[in-house]
Formats: structure tokens, sequence, C-alpha cells
């Protein structure tokens, strides 16, 4: 039988050597290199209270579409991932497209933010966000764009606020938190969360990149940075990974009480797809939902697994819904050169024929 | 007799090895002038370094000993034994590799432990109380007894849940070197060879993490994992506690007490938000009344949403513009 294995000798050292030599040029190269910048897409100020602010991205040149467009975020990780860098930026492209972009920065929870609950977050600070855009357009209703987390949100917004909703966008959002390869719902299913958030108060971002982490340990923990040492050379990779990096950890705390009502509700009770949420008192029925919808998901998401978001298809109310699987990860939608080609445009053509 | 070649990897291995830790001190904090000083505060993305570092370190010490002739693949031998050399000997990095990927949770857990069981000393505990099985409490400190009792056994179901843990993270390691053979065994034509170092780590990385995910997503890991965190955050209830008892006596607020504070806080902000809203529709309502009584003068209605709790930009000073 042959060997599967046919490593030369001398190519093993000479691949040691490789890497001994590439991690002595890098180093002097990451010794000096600064925190990387995310994009800072021109923008402005339009509204803020408490932690979150609102910024309303000026661009270049006028909008041409009539609704602006409002990006809702996760609670997890910030919402610059959308304007990482110049030439990966989902703002850019859309703003390139002629949409008139707003977004929500939630900003980082501490101790006073311990009892928001997703009752102040979606009745409260959204709604605040929602109205403070209509206002300055003047209209009953705008487009949604919700990410992950913040594309439930925008689900459960749309069910109790339909009449300041005009089209919803959801980007790799959890609909069906129980599909059998959603390791972290299964992996918070026996949690006692009422003990976790008692103990803890708010949930730190460390605790929660870690859990991240070990959803691919080797990976993330190992792999990613024997990759790194081949681009230590190169300044302009390795100020893009170290931007990444940034990204990744520079995650804000999640506020205890929103955090124990998400993991009962929607990680272990499914109850978005069973009809029995509420959120302050009122039902969120996706039935209610009659908006026209355009769900986009990733086929190799680790974190949102496909079948998770296409369930949004069985339970929304709407007629016309639009689904999107687009070929990459949960971070790639955003920043990936396909991403860049194909996911803007998509949302631009799909909110014009509705416009 | 010495061997020529044996001598030069030897040589070599020791070089790489200088250069190695060379390359790591540059990102080692340098040792304070002072020894009393307190220790050097972290440097920006040391977090990440040290990470890298560590993974780096795994990567580079595995390369060194596969070259170190003993296990490299010679043709003709049985190459599932030279595979076992490289990857599965407990002296080797790999093979704690999936063990270490809790290792910051579980020393953190001993150390947790250990600065416990001094701090109980030190405050004149004395030794934990029921660390060789409950015994009845009584008297003057009874609560304070079984209160230590309660963290004690708490101490050990976390050690045990962990341990638990621990097993299912060696048993998706064990389970990634059989997928890893099982892969390599369908490389064996001519033509479709592992022919590198990275090649052979690559595949080992795609089998162990099909492995763990095997194993993280039964109900078996679903339970260990469940009663691992709900066990540890047992012994932070338990330790936070005592600390907020002692924290009273002292006269130094406690986290409960803040956090008290900060949940009558935000239920009065709810409040006020809704009286807020509730305002602003009686007012936008008044303009409908106004036009039956005409000897008043007529209010504007106004369509703009209700405003309750907001604070517009341009208002409140807050309007700015940001740029590249």
């Amino acid at each position: 039988m042959q060997t599967p294995l046919r490593i030369d000798p001398a190519r093993m050292l000479a691949d040691i050597a490789t890497f001994q030599r590439k991690l002595a040029a890098g180093m002097g190269h990451l010794r000096d290199m600064r925190e990387p910048e995310y994009a800072n897409t021109p923008r402005e100020l339009v509204y803020s209270e408490d932690k979150l602010k609102v910024w309303h991205f000026t661009g270049h040149g006028r909008a041409t579409a009539k609704t602006p467009l409002l990006i809702v975020y996760a609670l997890v990780n910030t919402v610059w991932m959308t304007d990482l860098q110049a030439d990966r930026s989902m703002v850019r492209n859309l703003l390139a497209q002629g949409e008139d972009v707003y977004l929500i920065d939630w900003g980082y929870p501490d101790g006073a933010d311990r009892w928001l609950t997703l009752d102040d977050y979606l009745n409260g600070y959204l709604d605040r966000c929602v109205d403070a855009v209509r206002e300055r357009h003047g209209l009953e209703a705008i487009n949604l764009l919700g990410i992950c987390q913040g594309g439930a949100f925008s689900l459960c917004y749309t069910a109790l606020h339909p009449g300041k909703v005009k089209n919803l966008v959801t980007m790799v959002t959890p609909v069906d938190f129980h599909t059998p390869d959603n390791m972290l719902s299964s992996w918070c299913r026996n949690m006692d969360v009422d003990l976790f958030v008692d103990a803890m108060g708010n949930i730190p971002a460390g605790l929660m990149n870690y859990v991240y982490l070990t959803l691919k340990p080797l990976r993330l923990n190992q792999q990613k940075y024997i990759g790194l040492v081949d681009i230590l050379d190169n300044p302009v990779e390795l100020e893009n990974f170290l931007r990444m990096e940034r990204w990744i950890f520079d995650s804000p705390d999640q506020a205890g009480e929103a955090f124990r009502q998400f993991i009962k509700d929607f990680y272990q009770g499914n109850k978005l797809v069973k009809g029995t949420l509420e959120i302050g008192g009122q039902t969120v029925d996706l039935g209610m939902i009659t908006q026209p919808v355009l769900n986009i998901f990733a086929e190799q998401d680790h974190l949102v697994p496909p079948d998770a978001s296409r369930a949004l298809g069985k339970h929304v109310g709407s007629t016309d819904y639009t689904q999107l699987a687009f070929k990459g990860g949960h971070i790639g939608i955003y920043v990936s050169g396909r991403a860049q080609r194909e996911v803007p445009p998509a949302i631009h053509q799909w909110l014009r024929q509705r416009d | 007799m010495t061997d020529p070649a044996n001598d030069f990897i030897r040589d070599y291995q020791a070089l790489a090895q200088q250069s190695w830790d060379a390359w790591a001190r540059q990102f080692q904090p340098q040792p304070a002038a002072n020894p009393f000083a307190p220790p050097p505060a972290p440097v920006a993305g040391n977090d990440m370094l040290e990470r890298t570092l560590a993974g780096l370190k795994g990567y580079f010490d595995w390369m060194q000993a596969a070259a170190a002739g003993g296990t490299a693949p010679q043709p003709g031998s049985d190459w599932r034994q030279q595979l076992q050399q490289m990857f599965g000997s407990a002296s080797q990095p790999f093979a704690q590799a999936f063990g270490g990927i809790d290792s910051a949770g579980a020393e953190g857990f001993a150390r947790q432990w250990q600065s416990w069981m001094q701090a109980a000393q030190h405050s004149g505990f004395g030794d934990l109380p029921g660390a060789h099985g409950p015994t009845p409490a009584f008297g003057l400190n009874r609560e304070q007894q079984m209160q230590q009792q309660a963290l004690t056994a708490a101490l050990l179901e976390a050690m045990q849940a962990s341990a638990r843990y621990q097993e299912l993270i060696q048993r998706a390691n064990t389970q990634g070197m059989q997928r890893l053979q099982d892969r390599l065994a369908r490389h064996a034509e001519p033509g479709r060879q592992i022919d590198s170092l990275k090649g052979l780590y690559d595949l080992w990385v795609d089998a162990s993490e099909e492995a763990y995910a095997e194993i993280a997503l039964s109900d078996e890991f679903r339970e260990a994992y469940g009663e691992m965190v709900n066990a540890q955050m047992r012994v932070r209830k338990l330790q936070q506690q005592q600390t907020e008892q002692l924290c009273q006596q002292l006269g130094v607020p406690t986290r409960s007490e803040v956090s008290s504070l900060g949940e009558r806080l935000q239920a009065m902000r709810r409040e006020l938000a809704a009286l807020k809203r509730q305002l602003a529709e009686n007012r936008a309502a008044v303009p409908a009344v106004s036009k039956a009584a005409p000897a008043r003068p007529a209010v504007a209605a106004k369509k703009a949403p209700a405003k309750a709790a907001r604070k517009p930009a341009a208002a409140s000073g807050h309007s700015q513009r940001q740029h590249q």
C-alpha cells in the first residue's frame, strides 16, 4: 500500500526555515503597526439617547432612494462591520447605489444599563430611532435592514409597529433557533439563564468572545494565526487582519436583562416561530408582517445556520417574500470581495422596485 | 561516532528555538526596575499577540519535532504508526490542543478556588468547613458555617462538571486523530499524497474540527456544558453572597444594593417615558378640540410621531459630523 505522506525531510526543514524567516521579517511590521481605523465613511449624528447614536451617512452624492434605510445591528459586536474599511464597506456600496443610509450604534452598556429589557430596546430605543428618521423625512414608514440579532429585533419591531416599516431586509437573521446544526443554541439549552444573569449582571464581552471562539477552536485559535505568518510581510493585508481582529474583540458587554430574555425566549423557548413571544406585554406574531421582506443568509454561516434563517419564509405573513442565499460565511457576507459585488446591489435593486 | 545529519538537525533546532525565543521576547513586557512597582499595563492588542504566540508556538514545536528525523515518514514504513508519533504522543503540543481550549476557564477556576481558600483563611474563617463532607452547624455562627459548606460543595461540584466537560474535549481530540487517518487513507494514490507539513496540519484541523462539531452538537455535550456553566455560576453567587456580607460589616455598598437602585431607576425611566408619550398624544389631540371651539386660537395639527424621551441631536447640541 502506498503511503499518503510523502514529505521530504529537506522540505520539512525548508518549511520551518520559511516559517522562521517570515516571523522574523514580520516582527518589525507587527510592532510598528498602529491600531487600524475603520472606514469612517462621512456621517452626521442625527439622534442620541443614553449610549446609542443614530448616524446618517452623508455620502458623496444625493441619494436617489425616496425612502431612507435604517440599519439595525445586533447588540453583540459593533455595527462597524458594515463600514469596516474603504474597499469593504456595505454602507459605502449602498450609498453608491443611491440608498439613503442610517444606522444605530447601540454603544457599550455598563452597570447603568443592567436592567434594560427587550421591551426597552425595541419599544423604547428602536422605536424612538425609527421615529427620529421618519420625522427627518416626513414619512410614515421607512425601510429597515436588520442584521443577525438585529434582524430578529427588526422582525419583532415590524410585527409590533407595522405602520412604521415600509420594507424589511433581514441579513443572517436567526428565526428558528432550534435547527439541529445550531451549536450556540444547543449549548445554552440546559443553562440556567436566571442563575447566569443573577450571578454575572451584565454579560462580559470577553466571555461572549470566548464562547464564539470555542465554536471552532482550532480554526479560530490557532490555524487563523498560522495563516497570519504568511501575510506578516504584507502591510496592507496585515492591516486588514488587525482591523478585523479589532472588530472581533472590541465588543460591548450585554445588558443583563435583555440577555436573559433573549436566551430564554429565543434560544431556549424558540418563541419567535412558535408565536408565543411577548415583548412589552404584546405578542409578536410573524404572521402580522405583511410588508415586503428580503431575507439574505449565508450558506456557510457557523453562527446562524442557513436553515435558522430560511425558516422565516414559513412564518412571515408577507406575500412579497424574497430569499437570497449568499455563498460565504457570517462575516464574509459583509466584507468579502464577492459580498461587495453582490449584496448591496441586490438590496438596492429589491428596494428600488418597492420604493 | 557522530551522525552529521542528526547533528545538523539538532543544531538547526537549537538555532530555531533561540530565534523563536528572541521573537517571543519582543512582545513580553519589560520587568519593572522597581520590584515593588505594579505590573506594567498590558500593551494594546497584547491579548491578540499572546494568543497568536501560543498558537504559533504549538505549530512551531510540532514542525520541529516532525523534522527531527525519528518522526519523519519513511517510504515503505507504516504511515499510521508514524502519524501517531507525529500527533499522538502526550509530549506533542497538539495532543493537548483540544484540551487547551478551555484551559483559560479551567485554570481560572483552579485559581479561584485557591484564592478563595487563602482569602477565607486570612479573613479569619479558618479552614473551609465542609471540604471533607457536610457537617451540622449550630450556634452564633451557624449561618456563616452553612454558607461556607454550601460554597465548598458548590466548588467541588463545579470541578466535577469541568472534568466531565474536559473528558468530552479529549474524546474530540481522539476522534479527530481517527478521522485524520481516514482522510489520509484517501490520499494514498500518487498525485494525491500530502507533501508538506502545512498540508498535513490543515488536514488535521479539518478532521479535528469535524469530530469536535459532532460531539459539541450531541445531547451529552449539551448536558455537560449546561452543568458546567450552572455549577460555576452557583459558586459565583455564593462567593458574592459572602463577599457582600463582609462589605456590609465594613459599611461598603454592595453590588446587590447598586443593582437594586439601578432596577428602580430603570422602572422610573419607563414610567417617565410612558407619561411623556401620553402627554404627546394628549397634545396632538388638542387641535381637534380647538377646531370644535373656534373662539380659541387654532394650533397646527402635528402628525409627527410621539417624542417620548427623545433627544433630537440638533436640539440638544449633539449634532456633529464625522469625517475621515
